[in-house]
């Protein structure tokens, strides 16, 4: 038997696996990812949305954008990358077996660092296995790397950003979200994530999950009801709805099979659900390294420094990097990861209640429970302003780890400080040039620019938009509350896009001035 | 260290449920009902319910339905699901032909003989 | 908790259950089962081909093996309440060159002395049995009274029904010493300290078993060795028989669910370091490719057969290649049954019920003399 020696084998060319060659290979390891796939970049080339973060951590880029920077990096970087090739088990003395084609190669690394990423999780429900009952990152799979529609009216279970995001590419799609339903009593993921899909008439019922979806060959509808902190049914509660697809986006559970089997101490106090593995991802058996979703579960973000800083943990163990080297790159990564680690949704608050933003406001708690922040709860967040003359409303009302906002704007307009993680600030008295950057930059879709009294009893609002038809100027319909309910006359006055803009469209509607501060999207008449 | 029987005075006897007909593995074909009675009557690990019913055993091998039976298992046990362990994994960490398994003695070989190909 | 019993069975597989199963059978009311791992049946149980096969045997197990299959798998199924998939369609030995056949010649003769019908057949009478067996292949044994079962659910039934009957079954309970009172094998006392005591104690915990027993001054020389083994999806129904070969090169069935279930190795697991018998994740690489090579040479029809999983487990290979059964002169209290080599599960039934005779001092069904733990001093 033929075995093929390579100094790094990384098994998983996703986000993680990419970043760890890569900096590995910056050191002069000889790096050989392997992927299942035909195409690199793990999730990544399915993220259409601008990420979160600051600019180290690529904000305001689209993830696939992100992951063709990655693949160009990992080129130049001198790192192979070899496609189809499903890496079917790790062996002792990290021998690795992966089958490529209509033959299994074994190959042997002096290190080999696991980054198979996570699968997602699925409850049972009645007729959870009727065809149309889908993961949401399948759904996420069909959309935005094979183009095809899932469905045409969707209900999605689960309000964490996974489901929160691909409601909102559902739509984009062109499939119509009739509801989000969440069996906790919060929504899961970023309030702005929830507020721009809320904006469009989605409607939220928290506490509320699946109790049947219907049809017989396929599905043809879907009944929820409410739960009671039990999470048991409370009857008389149900609603139904005529749909063709259920997307399911309940959490992921990491794929750490290739680290079990090779006898990797697992983490007990998870079940062993993750290896016990420390910062840098080294697990419990010399040379084996994991990182990404398969060490926990994050972001593709925290994933791609997790993988730096395996890169450079391997660099060091293969005699690459001395351990001083090593060691400064891995405080810097370290820190990098922390500005993400941070805020209301940071792993160590998970599960925790949390009233009160870092500044002291009483966080929205119709944010929390309908997807999107009340009319009346808005004016007390530091984006939100009144001022006389064009300027930035910023409807983002949680300590999120997200700054490009305050660098878009030249003028000043906008101030986050050095904590990335504090609420934006429409600045008083700053000169906005109506630009439009800041709508654009804004990964959450949470920027307005509002100028009042443009004429007698009217004033304009730009709003971000992502959707297709694109409203023209001069078109007529409704301005629609953050709740998406129409509440006005609207008349677009304006629809701008730039390179600069990365796809986002910035489209102004005119409305009466008493809904100025209540009109956040537009529907046509 | 467990005592069965005490688990099983604890628990209590299998009541049935409206929804036990679910599906639990789909692979596999093992419903609620099958794994709650299971549990009933003295088994207590995922790895015994795998070799009693089959569920986690298909094609997947457990991808889809190990954390649903681990959610089950824990709530009929009355313990967290942290302490449910999962089952071991195994090569090959997908479906894999015969034929290919076989066919790992290096590219170029000679593979003429008897080949499953 | 339950700390005594009439009897103490050290070790949860299908043995230490058939046996508290025929104990309680027979009257025995109190009956502790120990098992060190958090599964019932999670050694050698578990991780077996389900063959219950008599041809092929040493003549000095080949009555337990025949007892088996004539007085227990039969009407097991029905008598624990759960379908252990039983099939009697007969074992397949099967040669490709003439030394095999004088090889599979050679075992039919040994089994006929010992009152065992197998015949020797033509490749083409091997083909009409089955007609997906290679063109190559020049003959077979076929012992028509021997077959397969699924050994997981048989361990569960046999467990399952204990419970009902009320066994007492702890799992999770390492044992570390056995200990003497007054001359008498009594106490198993547990790595957290636990102490049970029997008035019998019956060790039936594998290859682990020589640990135990070596705290008592006992000792069967057997060493552990790895035995890998590679599972199918379902297929369509092709073999109900089971399978072997002359060469030795690969054993299995399919099951009655569809799946294949096929032992085989490379011939480099047996240089595994074996550091603890208990953790069975250990597989080699090379294990996998060879074996289906293997299966290829018999049966090319499985090339598109997809394998969704692949286990190891440890046999306890004794000396002369048979299992150790019975009380030990030396160690009143303590009753063996280990070294079961890797082909124990077809015998445990029949294993079980003398295990049971042996406690209550009835005369075994099948002699079970040749096996005693002494045989090792004559050596």
């Amino acid at each position: 038997m033929k075995v093929i020696k390579k100094e790094l084998i990384v098994a998983g060319a996703g986000p993680a696996g990419l970043s760890a060659a890569i900096e590995a290979a910056k050191s002069g390891v000889k790096a050989t990812v392997f992927d299942e796939n035909a195409a690199p970049g793990g999730q990544l080339f399915k993220q259409i949305h601008k990420f979160f973060g600051s600019k180290e951590h690529k904000a305001k880029i689209r993830g696939f954008r992100i992951g063709q920077q990655l693949l160009e990096e990992a080129k130049k970087a001198g790192v192979e990358v070899v496609l189809n090739a499903a890496v079917i088990g790790l062996y002792p003395e990290k021998e690795v077996l992966v089958q490529q084609g209509d033959e299994v190669v074994h190959y042997k690394g002096d290190a080999v660092l696991v980054a198979t990423g996570a699968a997602e999780n699925m409850v049972n429900f009645r007729g959870w296995t009727l065809p149309g009952v889908i993961g949401a990152g399948a759904a996420q799979t069909m959309m935005n790397l094979h183009h095809i529609k899932p469905g045409n009216r969707v209900f999605m279970l689960g309000t964490g950003n996974v489901g929160l995001v691909v409601a909102f590419q559902l739509m984009q799609a062109g499939c119509e979200v009739v509801a989000l339903a969440d069996a906790a009593p919060r929504v899961g993921g970023y309030g702005v994530h929830a507020a721009k899909v809320a904006r469009t008439g989605v409607p939220f019922y928290l506490s509320h999950t699946i109790k049947e979806v219907e049809g017989r060959d396929c599905v043809t509808g879907v009944t929820i009801a409410q739960v009671d902190p039990q999470f048991h049914f409370i009857p008389g509660t149900e609603k139904h709805f005529d749909v063709d697809t259920v997307c399911v986006a309940v959490g992921l559970s990491p794929m750490a099979q290739l680290l079990k089997m090779d006898g990797v101490e697992m983490d007990t106090s998870s079940g062993g659900f993750v290896p016990k593995c420390d910062e840098s991802g080294a697990t419990s058996i010399p040379g084996i390294y994991a990182a990404g979703d398969v060490a926990g579960i994050e972001e593709a973000s925290s994933a791609m420094i997790e993988g730096r800083m395996s890169g450079a943990a391997i660099a060091e163990y293969l005699g690459y990097l001395d351990h001083e080297a090593r060691a400064a790159r891995e405080r810097e990564l370290d820190a990098s990861l922390e500005s993400l680690r941070q805020g209301m949704f940071a792993p160590k608050n998970r599960g925790k209640k949390i009233e009160k933003t870092e500044e002291g406001i009483a966080v929205s708690e119709n944010l929390l429970t309908h997807g999107y922040v009340a009319d009346d709860e808005i004016s007390r967040f530091p984006g939100f302003r009144k001022q006389v003359g064009i300027h930035p409303v910023i409807e983002c009302t949680q300590n999120i780890p997200c700054n490009p906002c305050q660098d878009a704007c030249r003028k000043g307009c906008i101030s986050i400080g050095d904590q990335i993680t504090s609420l934006p600030i429409s600045v008083e008295g700053s000169e906005c040039i109506n630009c439009g950057m800041c709508v654009a930059s804004c990964s959450g879709q949470a920027i307005f620019l509002v100028e009042e009294d443009t004429e007698p009893g009217y004033g304009e609002v730009t709003i971000p938009y992502e959707f297709l038809p694109l409203p023209q100027k001069d078109d007529r319909g409704f301005g629609l509350s953050r709740s998406g309910v129409p509440i006005c006359e609207a008349e677009i006055t304006n629809v701008r896009s730039s390179a600069a803009f990365d796809g986002t469209r910035l489209v102004t509607m005119k409305v009466p001035m008493e809904f100025i501060d209540r009109a956040r999207f537009y529907k046509k008449a | 260290m467990l005592d069965i029987e005490e688990k099983l005075k604890e628990i209590g006897p299998y009541v049935p449920e409206e929804d036990d007909d679910l599906l639990v593995c789909r692979c596999e074909e093992v419903t609620k009902g099958e794994i709650r009675k299971a549990l009933h009557e003295g088994i207590t690990t995922i790895e015994e319910l795998r070799r009693l019913l089959r569920c986690g055993m298909g094609l997947c091998q457990g991808q889809t339905c190990g954390t649903l039976t681990r959610r089950l298992v824990a709530k009929e046990l009355r313990i967290r699901p942290a302490d449910v362990t999962l089952a071991t994994a195994r090569t090959p960490m997908r479906p894999l032909d015969m034929g290919i398994a076989g066919n790992d003695r290096g590219a170029g070989e000679d593979l003429a003989k008897g080949g499953l190909r | 908790m339950k700390r005594t019993a009439d009897v103490v069975i050290i070790g949860g597989g299908i043995v230490g259950c058939a046996s508290a199963y025929y104990l309680k059978k027979k009257g025995v009311r109190d009956i502790i089962v120990l098992e060190g791992s958090d599964s019932i049946g999670h050694g050698g149980s578990s991780r077996n081909g389900g063959g219950v096969r008599q041809s092929g045997r040493d003549p000095r197990e080949l009555g337990l093996a025949m007892t088996a299959v004539q007085k227990f798998w039969p009407t097991l199924s029905e008598e624990l309440g759960r379908d252990v998939e039983y099939t009697q369609k007969g074992n397949l030995r099967l040669g490709k060159t003439g030394a095999h056949m004088k090889k599979l010649q050679a075992l039919a003769e040994r089994c006929a002395a010992g009152g065992l019908k197998v015949d020797m057949i033509t490749g083409d009478q091997v083909r009409e049995i089955s007609p997906w067996l290679s063109e190559d292949v020049m003959g077979a044994s076929f012992c028509p009274t021997d077959g397969h079962a699924n050994p997981l659910v048989a361990t569960l039934a046999y467990f399952l029904k204990d419970v009902e009957l009320g066994v007492h079954f702890f799992t999770g309970a390492k044992v570390k010493a056995l200990e003497k009172v007054t001359g008498k094998v009594r106490r198993v006392i547990l790595e957290d300290g636990t102490v049970f005591e029997g008035g019998d104690i019956i060790l039936a915990a594998g290859y682990d078993s020589r640990r135990i027993m070596n705290t008592i001054g006992l000792d069967v020389p057997m060493t552990p060795l790895l035995d890998c083994a590679l599972v199918t999806e379902m297929e369509p129904e092709m073999f109900p028989q089971m399978l072997g070969t002359a060469a030795a090169d690969f054993y299995g069935h399919q099951t009655k669910h569809g799946s294949f279930v096929f032992g085989s190795e490379s011939g480099l697991e047996e240089f595994m370091e074996i550091n603890d018998p208990n953790d069975m994740s250990l597989q080699h690489p090379a294990t996998l490719g060879a074996s289906c090579r293997a299966i290829e040479g018999w049966i090319p029809a499985l090339a598109k057969a997809k394998i969704v999983r692949s286990w190891s487990g440890i046999l306890d290979m004794t000396k002369d290649g048979v299992c150790v059964l019975g009380r030990p002169e030396e160690a009143e209290g303590l009753i063996l049954a280990c070294g079961f080599n890797g082909h124990g599960f077809g015998t445990a039934p029949a294993v079980g019920y003398v295990m049971a005779q042996t406690v209550i001092g009835e005369k075994p069904v099948t002699n079970i003399e040749p096996l005693r733990y002494e045989r090792f001093y004559e050596i």
